[in-house]
């Protein structure tokens, strides 16, 4: 028999352990119930962001939707892969680079990447989801390049991936740079940036915008024998457009990057070529051979020789860097407009 | 049936008749699709500067032409039109020489491995960026390629000396099967993905760009490789009897077989080194022919020279002008129109089109 005092005591014992169990086991509030004077009061630029799926949640989780469906972040990610090249560049903008846990083998190549300087001791991921898994990321921002397969592999462990469309117009641009601050919750810094590469694109076409009549510019590269042109909707053609350029390719109705013959170049008569192509790709080989050209003799760009290599990275990227591009091409076209450089880079975050 | 009766009635003249009806009928449409060709592009020309201008082109005197449609059509559309009917007449004369010898209608120029090894080494030329360096390779590369995939294959068949035709088909699928993984395997280890596009590309086959030193490379093999083809047609009839009665006749099997095999790889790999693979045109030419003309090699060999060149050139003036002023792949174009073709043809003549 166990004593009445004893078994009084056990009961009081199995309440008390009961409680702080009990108190133990509640869950932390949910981030909805976070008071709202904790949280960041809501941005109104983030208001007509496309993928965000509540622009006044300033708290976590928050719901982005990416093409891929909505996807929620359940914190601030301290540990970010952003694994697609124009991706890359803009996070770098956005996050201290310590956060930028790894990137892909492009973004450190100084041929294609414009920060790939920055990238150097960065680890390297491939497509294969487990070399992304190895690096213990916490949200996962890339391309509709991305294989859809890779993305359901990552999102079976349990890490938020967000796939994003990266666009050529400036006005997309801006809000892929406030949909990425979104989802680092770095959206002040986004803001920030977003202004400064506004003001530098608003500075260009202030100029740019005001050009009439516009030269016919052709973006033309040759891999191979092949003869590339850039025409409607493509990265280059958003650049000559911003550059005070008319892309002549996207005149003569040629969509995207296509392939043509030289009849092509001869019938779409630029009076400026630009050749897009890192110089280790044959670009100068390119561009002497065009100038040699005697079917082309009489091609305006030729007959002028104005026929220039640019910074294929500048003008083939998916990010601001393509206003560096425009920059840089303007100079080209309206030198007397622009006789200084343009700064060399953007800012970063602390 | 009318119809079916006029080509039985065809197929029972005399070669010689054949030729003689068939020969100039190919060669004016070939002919003539090359002028019309020479008139299609983005640049406008009138019917008769391209004649004068072409004319001028081989060396011969006549009115003067706009100095930019001369050079467009001397430099840009002379040279393409040629390459695109040496490849055509490669690829149909080989097409036919491998069904002939196979005995088999479905072989074509691929089943030696010989666009298959074209294909690797113009692959690797592009991988390891030596097309940046000097145009040349990706040709150069693709012809080794070829040339190796055959003595590969031939090798494979002949152990022992003798020349076994069933070995020589498996251990063609095997090389083609190796070498496929090959090019995969190239693909998923390219560094970045910048050549990428090129590799894809070029495996559709096409003729943009083509010049007088795309036509220097390829028309001296091609037209080596043809006349030996050409002249092996008798052989290749008599071997369609069997080794036995063959030899019985006077042909060295093994010999004719192996010059056979050569000269098919020679014109296949010096059209692939040009063009990329250029689908169907050795499958469907032979097919087309053979209905209409017989199995007859002496009357199916030439015309199959001329059949094939006639169908790259419609193919590639279609690949110029349906979205000009950008261009289609000449492969995709003869793989759209020859496959559907194909199968069209073995529906309506299950019987016929076995018969070899």
């Amino acid at each position: 028999m166990i004593p009445e005092k004893l078994r009084a005591l056990g009961l009081v014992v199995t309440l008390g352990l009961s409680l702080i169990l009990t108190a133990c086991t509640v869950p932390l509030p949910p981030t909805e119930d976070i008071p709202s004077d904790d949280r960041a009061a809501p941005r109104p630029e983030l208001r007509d962001v496309p993928g965000i799926v509540d622009p006044d949640n300033t708290g976590w989780p928050r719901g982005v939707e990416g093409l891929n469906g909505v996807v929620d972040i359940p914190g601030q990610p301290a540990r970010i892969i952003t694994a697609s090249i124009g991706h890359d560049e803009m996070a770098v903008a956005l996050v201290p680079l310590e956060r930028l846990v790894a990137v892909g083998a492009v973004s450190k190549d100084p041929t294609y990447s414009n920060v790939a300087g920055l990238l150097t001791d960065k680890p390297e991921i491939s497509r294969d989801p487990e070399t992304i898994i190895a690096q213990d990321p916490d949200v996962i921002v890339t391309s509709p390049y991305f294989p859809g397969e890779g993305v359901d592999a990552l999102e079976r462990v349990g890490i938020p991936v967000v796939q994003t469309a990266l666009r050529h117009d400036p006005e997309a641009r801006l809000d892929t740079i406030l949909l990425m601050g979104y989802i680092f919750g770095e959206e002040e810094r986004a803001a920030e940036f977003t202004a400064e590469v506004q003001q530098r694109y608003d500075d260009l076409v202030a100029i740019t915008g005001t050009k009439d009549p516009r030269p016919a510019v052709l973006a033309l590269t040759r891999y191979s024998d092949q003869i590339w042109v850039a025409g409607e909707g493509s990265t280059e053609g958003s650049v000559i457009e911003a550059a005070g350029g008319e892309n002549a390719a996207a005149a003569a109705g040629i969509s995207g990057n296509q392939t043509i013959s030289l009849e092509g170049v001869i019938v779409m008569a630029p009076e400026t070529i630009i050749i897009a192509q890192p110089v280790a790709f044959g670009a100068e080989e390119f561009r002497q051979d065009l100038l040699d050209d005697a079917a082309l003799a009489e091609v305006p760009a030729v007959k002028a020789d104005r026929i220039h290599i640019v910074d294929s990275k500048l003008f083939t990227t998916l990010s601001y860097w393509n206003i560096r591009g425009a920059e840089e091409l303007a100079r080209i076209l309206w030198p007397a407009d622009f006789p200084n450089p343009p700064p060399e880079g953007f800012s970063r975050a602390e | 049936m009318g119809g079916q009766h006029t080509l039985r009635s065809f197929r029972r003249l005399g070669v010689g008749t054949r030729l003689a009806i068939g020969l100039p009928i190919l060669s004016v449409l070939v002919l003539a699709t090359g002028l019309v060709s020479l008139r299609l592009g983005p640049v406008p020309i009138k019917t008769l500067e391209v004649v004068w201008a072409a004319l001028s082109a081989m060396g011969l005197d006549g009115p003067s032409v706009d100095r930019t449609a001369q050079l467009v059509i001397e430099q840009i559309r002379l040279p393409r039109i040629i390459v695109g009917a040496a490849v055509g007449m490669a690829l149909g004369l080989s097409g036919t020489a491998m069904q002939g010898l196979f005995r088999n209608p479905m072989a074509d120029p691929g089943i030696i491995g010989v666009s298959a090894g074209g294909a690797v080494g113009a692959v690797t030329a592009i991988a390891i960026g030596l097309v940046d360096l000097f145009w040349l390779a990706l040709p150069v590369l693709a012809f080794a390629g070829s040339a190796l995939a055959l003595l590969l294959v031939y090798g494979i068949a002949a152990v022992g000396g003798r020349l076994s035709m069933a070995t020589l088909l498996l251990a063609g699928v095997a090389v083609n099967a190796f070498l496929g993984a090959v090019i995969s395997a190239i693909i998923y280890l390219l560094p970045s993905e910048g050549p990428l596009r090129e590799i894809l590309y070029w495996l559709a086959g096409g003729l943009d760009s083509r010049s007088w030193d795309h036509v220097r490379i390829a028309l001296p093999p091609i037209a080596v490789g043809a006349v030996a083809l050409v002249l092996s047609a008798r052989n290749l009839n008599l071997l369609a009897l069997g080794d036995d009665e063959a030899s019985s006749l006077g042909v060295r099997t093994g010999a004719t077989r192996t010059a056979l095999l050569a000269a098919s790889a020679l014109v296949t790999g010096s059209a692939v080194a040009v063009s990329g693979s250029i689908a169907f045109v050795g499958l469907v030419t032979p097919h087309v022919l053979r209905l209409v003309l017989g199995p007859d090699h002496r009357v199916l060999m030439p015309m199959s020279a001329l059949g094939g060149a006639l169908f790259v050139m419609l193919a590639d003036m279609a690949a110029r002008t349906v979205i000009q002023p950008a261009e289609f792949r000449v492969g995709v174009l003869t793989a759209f129109v020859g496959a559907p073709f194909f199968v069209f043809l073995l529906i309506k003549n299950k019987r016929q089109v076995y018969t070899l």
